[in-house]
């Protein structure tokens, strides 16, 4: 850790002050409030502290090695000055409204919190000295202003904060390959080093720088809200509480812009191909932000769509700075004014808005029209606030927009002095002023409808309330609106100076001959657009977008077709339909078919198979064998069954009665074997011979026929 | 200090976990002697690491040149220095968790053997020795996944078992190879493959290399042995927590680590078909486990498919070939470690204290257990790769690896792209818990869980400590950077 720790205390201080906030937030609410209100202030003081260090030594630097491996590197010089200082003062005057804003709102500690943690990581970036700081700063930031987009929690918001954290995250990550890419290419990501480290390996691997290039645009590019990123900013920062929509509008985009703004002049500086890339880009921002916001109804809505446009004229800014080569000075300046513009105005108007929803709860021009008329401070500070934006001559908008107008001029002469074509520039000049008019269109319409027409039915309440804001608010939307008319009466005090302090941030030198403001080519293009606007306002939005309602009533009508919306017509379907489709049915697939069962369940079967087959295999072979080699005799059984004699004499007779059946009985032939009959018989006899030897009759015969042999021998011997 | 004691800290709790359950000890006694068996474990693990004695501790021959043998060297001091620090944390939170379960002995028995086991493993000086270590934790931790003794957990532990013993198999293979080509298997930093020996089979070595890649990567859960881990999380928390994200998973990541740059070498592979045969694996690893983790509603299954993603993040470092890689594939060993186990314990939190088990059931509990679910965003930012959080660092430095490897072979872009579309489905995965949980959609049930309350401090303490962390690595990680750094470069 070295250097100048004034930084390091601008960056800190917000960290520990968001952790304190909460802590108080645990004891009372008062106190909390107070707290808070006084580290913003504090941070003010921190930050202009910096900067009267900065006036009185030089640039300031500071360095803590290893912060986030890579390290930290802050660094201080005239444009993260002013933005530093700007971004202070917008928290601070935000910090004092909030406190009457919020009185009726739930998780205000919570709130908070993460408003100091945007804070210093919004500071962070500011003030960062090379893109890795940037980018840890910057994902801090995206994440913890998340909280305040769905601070409301209800369905829109939830829906809006939705899409605001997806681009948040698909941004920082896109990003973080940009500067991989970068740092693997050039071996440097801190900006001052980054031209001269770009230089040598342009011509080598310019393929890759680009492709680093275009990454960091897109993540940058998505904070800022450009086109076909810029979906999430009408729907986010209308559902924000109103001090947080003036932030997220004001300056949360500005640090997009910040890192378009440091790709652009330290990667490609002078680069007539980058430089062309983002004015298209920016030119058709600017277009659609303003045509989005002529149809919008919704007083929020029309201001974030307004804040859109007004990066598209930054970006525009951009592109003129490179491709206007060395000459830029006109670009440069003209973008840097329109940034702190544009920061002014927006955390005026958002405040204002803040007021009426305070007041009403609503948003809808239908529903909040006539509510400033007898509102004489309100409308005075809008006021201020649209006419700047509009670019009427006399206040700060005018200023800025004159600049870049000139720039684009600058450039068409350029062209035609080299006889290269110029119509696209033309082309690009009159979209340039057209969006000018539609913002003075857009503009008229939220001040016609909130300041002077009248409510149909509830006029009379909106005109009986006097006491709509407390004096801490007043303190805070006069503060803002008092700097912006004396930017916009004296540019050549408050502006130029700003400019020339700022303007070496993008190498911007200061011009030969200073530009009169208020001469007459310059007035002629505020003329153009103010005619333009005219036009718009009363040819398009009285005649088209007013029409009656059923109880014939004037009313603000939304034409705007429901299903023209980029993110439901183009992302969700293209994100969460065919990509999650697609690798969601893929790892399904490989989930279900189980691939290590299936590889199993084949190994089974196959080793089963030859298992068998072994198993089999045996058997076989010796089936083989006894059916072959050893196979078992075929002799017949004989049973022998009878004596022998019978036998034989049985044999004879067969033998005979075979003779008998062959000659004489061949048609009846005699079946049975005299050998069984025989042997029958005499196996009859046998028994029978037992059965006798056994009787007692026979017994007493053989008794008898002993006498009688006995008599017989007395008889006769 | 001599090479003696490194014994102690492997057979102590596998001792200690063995006699437990005849001690027949109650309640709070039995826990008392577990938490400082495992404080005293720890101890001597980590003394070991500082006062390292240079040269291995042989406990008996087994065969040949075949030792059964200790050491510890770089790569092993880091990974014995994680799980003495987890292992403590996560006994103390079992306490807590176990309390209502029932066979509560015989699990803390085989907890701590485990530990001893997860030691060896990483102290282990040769291919063998951590072999048969490796089969070890197979057979202790099969345990721990079967003891809710339901038939999902038996159905579980079943197929855990089939994985590892299978996996083992071909690791064994390669065990083989390396003692016919190496003639050693010590681990030596750079690899132990005899060229003159090795000759013409270089792709026979390479199919080897890749069958021993899977085979000690089924414990890492790489594509397509996956499937075990997602089902082991029936087990109980602290069990999917230490052990299925960090000590077995984490055991088979560094099993592959001394497979590629102490056995075979990264040279070797480097550049060759087997090198980009398991880039890709490991990358598809990645690409699964990130989209199955979204479309995953089971909270904690959620939380293990993305175990499955972050631990080919590791072997993504790993396969890069590279001093840088290996870097990196540890620095994302320690700092998931960390950020995964306080995911889990928060979901195994979240479990304890309400019943809930899936996301869409997690509606408001923000707000009615605070400390948890700010834990679990800080450990889910941090698995994003928000910078300021620990995750950001390894993932910067996976990248950065990649993009080194890029500049000669341009497959390594590819690996960039993988990251970048799994650091968008963890945000996906783990935002919409954390909005959930932040920011209900009004009128979600809060009155019925006015009783859930944040856990007791035995539960609350671990998470602190692991979103501390956390978020000091994220700030400030030069040391740890440091030390992984000399280890890469074989100089620690």
């Amino acid at each position: 850790m070295n250097g100048d720790f004034e930084l390091f205390h601008v960056i800190w201080f917000p960290f520990a002050a968001a952790f304190l906030c909460y802590l108080a937030g645990k004891r009372h609410k008062m106190i909390r409030d107070r707290v808070l209100q006084f580290s913003v202030v504090l941070e003010m003081g921190l930050m202009l502290l910096a900067a009267y260090r900065y006036f009185g030594a030089g640039e300031l630097e500071f360095i803590w090695k290893g912060f986030c491996m890579r390290g930290l590197y802050l660094k201080l010089d005239g444009f993260r000055l002013l933005y530093g200082c700007v971004a202070a003062f917008m928290w601070m005057m935000t910090g004092i409204f909030s406190r009457e804003y919020f009185c009726h709102y739930h998780h205000r500690s919570r709130y908070y919190f993460f408003y100091l943690l945007t804070l210093g990581s919004t500071l962070g970036v500011f003030l960062s000295g090379d893109l890795y700081t940037t980018f840890i700063f910057f994902e801090i930031m995206s994440l913890a202003s998340y909280v305040w987009v769905v601070h409301d929690e209800k369905p829109a918001a939830m829906k809006a904060g939705e899409i605001y954290l997806a681009i948040a995250v698909v941004g920082g990550l896109v990003m973080l390959m940009g500067l991989l890419l970068l740092y693997d290419t050039v071996g440097t990501l801190r900006m001052s080093e980054l031209y001269e480290a770009v230089k040598p390996v342009m011509q080598e691997k310019g393929g890759r720088i680009y492709a680093a290039g275009l990454c960091m645009l897109f993540g940058f590019g998505a904070k800022a809200g450009m086109f076909p990123l810029h979906i999430w900013l009408p729907k986010a920062h209308p559902v924000a509480p109103a001090p947080a929509s003036a932030l997220l509008s004001g300056i949360l985009t500005k640090t997009g812009v910040f890192g378009v703004l440091v790709v652009s002049a330290e990667i490609f500086r002078y680069d007539p191909q980058w430089g062309k890339l983002v004015l298209y880009l920016g030119t058709v921002t600017m277009f659609a932000g303003a045509f989005l916001a002529v149809f919008s109804v919704d007083l929020k809505r029309t201001l974030a769509c307004s804040s859109m446009s007004q990066i598209g004229f930054i970006l525009v800014g951009a592109g003129m700075t490179e491709l206007l080569g060395t000459e830029n000075a006109l670009a440069a300046r003209g973008t840097i004014l329109h940034m702190i513009n544009h920061s002014m105005i927006k955390l005026i108007l958002f405040m204002a808005a803040g007021v009426v929803y305070m007041n009403l709860h609503a948003l809808d021009l239908n529903e909040i029209r006539g509510f400033g008329r007898r509102k004489p401070f309100l409308k005075s500070v809008f006021l201020m606030g649209a006419l700047s934006i509009g670019g009427i001559p006399g206040w700060s908008g005018y200023v800025s927009k004159t600049l870049l107008h000139e720039s684009i001029v600058e450039y068409a002469a350029e062209l035609s002095a080299r006889t290269e074509p110029v119509l696209w520039i033309r082309g690009i000049e009159w979209i340039f002023l057209l969006t000018g008019g539609m913002t003075i269109a857009y503009m008229t319409k939220l001040f016609a409808a909130v300041f002077l027409e009248k409510h149909p039915l509830r006029q009379k309440e909106y005109d009986t309330k006097t006491a709509y804001m407390n004096k801490e608010s007043v303190f805070a939307l006069l503060v803002p609106a008092v700097l912006l008319v004396l930017m916009g009466f004296f540019p050549y005090g408050t502006m130029n100076c700003a400019a020339d302090l700022a303007q070496s941030f993008l190498h911007g030198k200061t011009p030969a001959h200073a530009v009169h403001y208020f001469s007459f080519v310059n007035l002629k293009g505020a003329a153009i657009s103010l005619t333009i606007g005219v036009l718009v306002y009363f040819g398009l939005i009285r005649r088209f977008l007013m029409g009656k309602d059923e109880k014939g009533d004037v009313c603000y009508l939304n034409l705007w077709p429901r299903w023209l919306d980029l993110e439901d017509l183009i992302y969700r379907p293209v994100f969460e339909k065919a990509s999650a489709a697609l690798f969601g049915y893929v790892c399904g697939l490989a989930d279900r078919m189980y691939l290590v069962q299936i590889f199993l369940k084949v190994l089974l079967e196959l080793s089963a198979f030859f298992c068998r087959a072994c198993d089999h295999l045996m058997d076989a072979v010796l089936l083989a064998f006894r059916s072959t080699t050893h196979k078992s005799r075929t002799e017949r059984h004989v049973y022998l069954i009878g004596s022998m004699f019978s036998r034989t004499l049985g044999k004879i007779l067969d033998q005979m009665v075979r003779i008998v059946n062959y000659t004489i009985r061949r048609k009846n032939p005699i079946e049975r074997s005299f050998v069984v009959t025989f042997a029958e018989w005499e196996e009859m006899m046998r028994r029978t011979n037992r059965l006798i030897s056994a009787s007692l009759s026979f017994g007493l015969m053989l008794a008898a026929i002993g006498l009688a042999l006995t008599l017989v021998y007395l008889l006769w011997w | 200090m001599s090479s003696v004691y490194l014994i102690l800290p492997v057979v102590l709790p596998i001792l200690g976990g063995a006699v437990m359950p005849l001690l027949h000890l109650s309640g709070k006694k039995r826990n008392l002697f577990l938490e400082i068996l495992v404080l005293v474990t720890s101890l001597l693990a980590v003394l070991c690491v500082l006062r390292r004695p240079q040269d291995g501790f042989i406990l008996f021959h087994l065969t040949g040149n075949l030792d059964f043998a200790l050491r510890l060297d770089g790569l092993g001091s880091v990974f014995v220095c994680v799980i003495a620090f987890l292992w403590p944390l996560a006994t103390l939170y079992a306490f807590e968790y176990m309390r209502h379960e029932e066979r509560t002995t015989s699990f803390f028995a085989f907890y701590t053997m485990t530990y001893g086991v997860t030691l060896g493993i990483a102290m282990a000086e040769n291919l063998v020795t951590m072999y048969l270590f490796y089969e070890l934790l197979t057979l202790v931790s099969v345990y721990l996944v079967m003891h809710p003794m339901t038939k999902k957990a038996l159905h579980a532990s079943r197929v855990y078992l089939y994985y590892s013993i299978g996996g083992a198999a071909f690791a064994f293979v390669a065990l083989v190879f390396i003692i016919i080509f190496g003639g050693t298997t010590d681990f030596i930093m750079g690899g132990v493959l005899d060229m003159d020996l090795v000759g013409d089979n270089v792709t026979i070595v390479l199919i080897v290399y890749l069958l021993a890649f899977w085979g000690f990567g089924v414990k890492a859960a790489v594509i397509p042995f996956q499937g075990w881990l997602p089902q082991a999380s029936v087990a109980p928390t602290p069990v999917t927590a230490l052990l299925h994200a960090v000590a077995v998973v984490k055991s088979g990541a560094f099993a592959v680590m001394r497979l590629t740059y102490y056995c075979f070498g990264a040279e070797l592979i480097r550049g060759t078909w087997a090198h980009f045969a398991v880039m890709s694996i490991v990358m598809a690893s990645i690409l699964y486990g990130s989209t199955m983790a979204v479309k995953e509603t089971h909270f904690k299954r959620r939380l293990a498919f993305s175990t499955v993603s972050n631990l080919s993040y590791v072997l993504l470092g790993v396969t890069m070939m590279s001093p840088q890689g290996l870097l990196a594939g540890m620095c994302h060993l320690v700092i998931h470690a960390f950020m995964k186990i306080g995911a889990f314990f928060c979901a195994g939190a979240v479990l304890h204290q309400s019943q809930k088990t899936y996301v869409d059931e997690l509606n408001g509990l923000g707000r009615r257990m605070p400390y948890v679910f700010t834990v679990f965003v800080i450990c889910g930012l941090s698995l994003i790769g928000i910078p300021g959080f620990a995750g950001f660092i390894s993932k910067w430095n996976i990248a950065a690896a990649a993009m080194e490897l890029g500049n000669d072979y341009p497959y390594a872009y590819g690996a960039v792209a993988v990251l970048l579309y799994s650091a968008l489905m963890t945000a996906v995965y783990i935002l919409t818990v954390a909005v959930r949980a932040w920011f209900p959609d009004k009128g979600s049930a809060e009155a019925k869980m006015k009783e859930i309350r944040d856990p007791n401090w035995e539960m609350k303490l671990p998470l602190g400590i692991f979103a501390a962390f956390v978020l000091m690595w994220g700030v400030y990680s030069e040391p740890l950077l440091r030390l992984l750094r000399a280890v890469a470069q074989g100089v620690f």
